[in-house]
């Protein structure tokens, strides 16, 4: 069980390509655009061109696509689960049975509904791999802070928020080697993952989760005095050693953005006039 | 010359006032100077923590004082200045890295203090430079080994320019060749940037090192003086559960067998020094 080498998610790689140099901010609103857009596809088409885009940034950020995508290989069970969801439950009025059996029957309409969802997640996980490659964790926090800002004024500790989250996505990996490391020493003490039946092994996880909670909330203690001792105390008065500002770059990939959001409305307008 | 921490009749208790109540420390009494390297020593719960973490107002005082460069550490006002003096490292790195970039790591707290990006970088930059971390400066500590990992926090701390930097078994998760390279740096911060050092540990090896050390069990001082001084009482020192230091271990047992070993060898060195002088 090696659960550390799949996850990608909150794994930065570094690296000088134009997409590493974005202003966090445009990355950030760029990531946002997209997942909006993703709501609004329901064909193939647009989904053909939002591949190609989503290809032509991974080679352009230089992270091998095989590890870009490897990190979907745990996501790989609940993308099928829901599609074949999806494929059985989704019923319109006339659609027309596929398949049939016992009391399932899998329409058209289930399908493309299945395909449009599965791709949907698929590409929503894709793009946040993507920011978190190309972007170290303090500029995401940069740009977040800088894009929540405006909440603090009514009432909202966007500043303390923002560092939570970004400890909680810094200790994602740190958590997952632990974990590997506990079913490794449970599994030398006898404990048997993959044997019994489904209660025997949910009740397995306990001597795993249980230890991993608690070093946790250990760790969880430790960091919050070490960062207390280094003179944390909160968002106020904190100041950045790197100030963000938007140059060349960052007005290109908002003039690429633009095209291609125009692209995705004018093809989706095209194939469903109706909406 | 005034001391740059000085602790009057500190007493803490955990859980104090109720049946589990533990007495960490019984009336220290303690001056650590500036520009010295002390060690402070003894098996766990001896309470050597819980006297640190007095030191940068982590911990306030239930009795007694704590002042550090004359400001109360009692007094909640003060606590901001205090930790502006004195930095504190820990034991686990992964623990205390904020950043999963080195340099950012090491900005956090001049950001913290609220200085300007300018200044922030010259204090990155310089940290970087003296404990000769530049090569890293760019990458994750996720892929350092333990003992990097550990200068990159000591790198942290430095950049807040610290007059004391306390470590707290700064060492205990290395090895060998990480103990080594941390411990190198932090007698070169003490030796040439004049920084005060507060070495919590217990490795005798690491000890020898230090100007001054102090042994304490049990939420007492029991000894305290130069290293040379504290290991020549070696039956106190076996007694509160410590070793001598490997070369003094092997100078008593030579001398023991007859050989001409003067008293007084703590240090590799010496003892590599008199060996060679037998005839």
């Amino acid at each position: 069980m090696e659960l550390t080498k799949n996850i990608t998610l909150g794994v930065y790689l570094p690296g000088e390509t134009s997409i590493h140099r974005l202003d966090p901010r445009t990355k950030i609103i760029a990531a946002a655009i997209l997942i909006t857009l993703l709501l609004f596809i329901k064909s193939y088409q647009p989904y053909g061109l939002f591949m190609l885009f989503t290809i032509a940034v991974i080679i352009a950020s230089g992270i091998p696509i095989s590890y870009a995508l490897c990190g979907l290989k745990p996501m790989l069970p609940v993308l099928v689960l829901m599609w074949f969801f999806q494929l059985f439950l989704y019923s319109a009025p006339e659609a027309e049975v596929i398949v049939s059996w016992w009391i399932f029957s899998a329409t058209d309409a289930g399908l493309h509904m299945g395909n449009l969802i599965t791709l949907r997640v698929f590409f929503l996980f894709t793009i946040i791999t993507i920011l978190t490659l190309t972007t170290s964790i303090v500029s995401l926090t940069d740009g977040l802070e800088s894009l929540l800002k405006p909440l603090r004024m009514i009432g909202i500790p966007s500043q303390e928020l923002v560092m939570t989250m970004i400890i909680a996505l810094r200790f994602v990996l740190i958590l997952a080697e632990e974990l590997d490391k506990i079913i490794k020493a449970q599994m030398a003490r006898g404990v048997a993952f993959d044997r019994g039946n489904f209660i025997q092994k949910t009740r397995n996880l306990f001597p795993v989760f249980l230890p991993l909670f608690i070093n946790a909330f250990k760790r969880a203690e430790e960091l919050i005095v070490a960062m207390e001792a280094r003179s944390y105390t909160g968002g106020k008065g904190r100041t950045k050693m790197k100030t963000l500002h938007m140059g060349r770059v960052d007005r290109s990939a908002g003039v690429v953005i633009m095209l291609f959001t125009g692209l995705i409305v004018y093809i989706i307008l095209s194939v469903n006039p109706q909406i | 010359m005034n001391p740059l921490i000085e602790v009057i009749d500190l007493t803490y208790s955990y859980q104090a006032g109720s049946d589990d109540e533990f007495r960490a420390l019984k009336g220290v009494f303690l001056q650590v100077w500036p520009g010295e390297m002390l060690a402070i020593t003894g098996q766990n719960g001896s309470g050597k923590s819980t006297l640190a973490r007095h030191f940068n107002g982590l911990l306030t005082p239930q009795s007694g004082s704590v002042l550090v460069e004359g400001l109360s550490i009692a007094d909640k006002k003060n606590t901001a200045a205090i930790r502006k003096l004195v930095g504190m490292v820990f034991q686990n790195p992964d623990n205390q890295l904020v950043s999963s970039i080195v340099e950012e790591d090491i900005a956090f707290g001049p950001e913290n203090l609220g200085l300007p990006p300018a200044e922030i970088r010259k204090r990155v930059d310089w940290a970087l430079d003296t404990l000769n971390l530049q090569h890293l400066r760019k990458v994750s500590p996720s892929g350092l080994s333990e003992g990097q990992k550990q200068l990159v926090a000591i790198a942290g701390v430095l950049a807040m320019k610290p007059k004391c930097i306390i470590l707290d078994e700064p060492t205990a998760h290395l090895d060998p060749r990480g103990k080594r390279e941390v411990l190198e740096n932090i007698m070169r911060l003490n030796r040439e940037e004049g920084i005060t050092i507060i070495l919590l540990t217990h490795f005798m090896n690491e000890v020898v090192h230090c100007d001054q050390m102090v042994v304490m069990e049990q939420g007492e001082i029991k000894l305290r003086g130069t290293p040379y001084a504290v290991f020549r009482q070696k039956e106190i020192i076996l007694e509160l559960g410590l070793d001598l230091p490997i070369a003094a271990q092997l100078a008593t047992g030579l001398r023991q067998k007859g050989f001409k070993i003067p008293e007084d060898i703590i240090h590799t060195e010496e003892l590599v020094d008199c060996l060679c002088q037998l005839k």
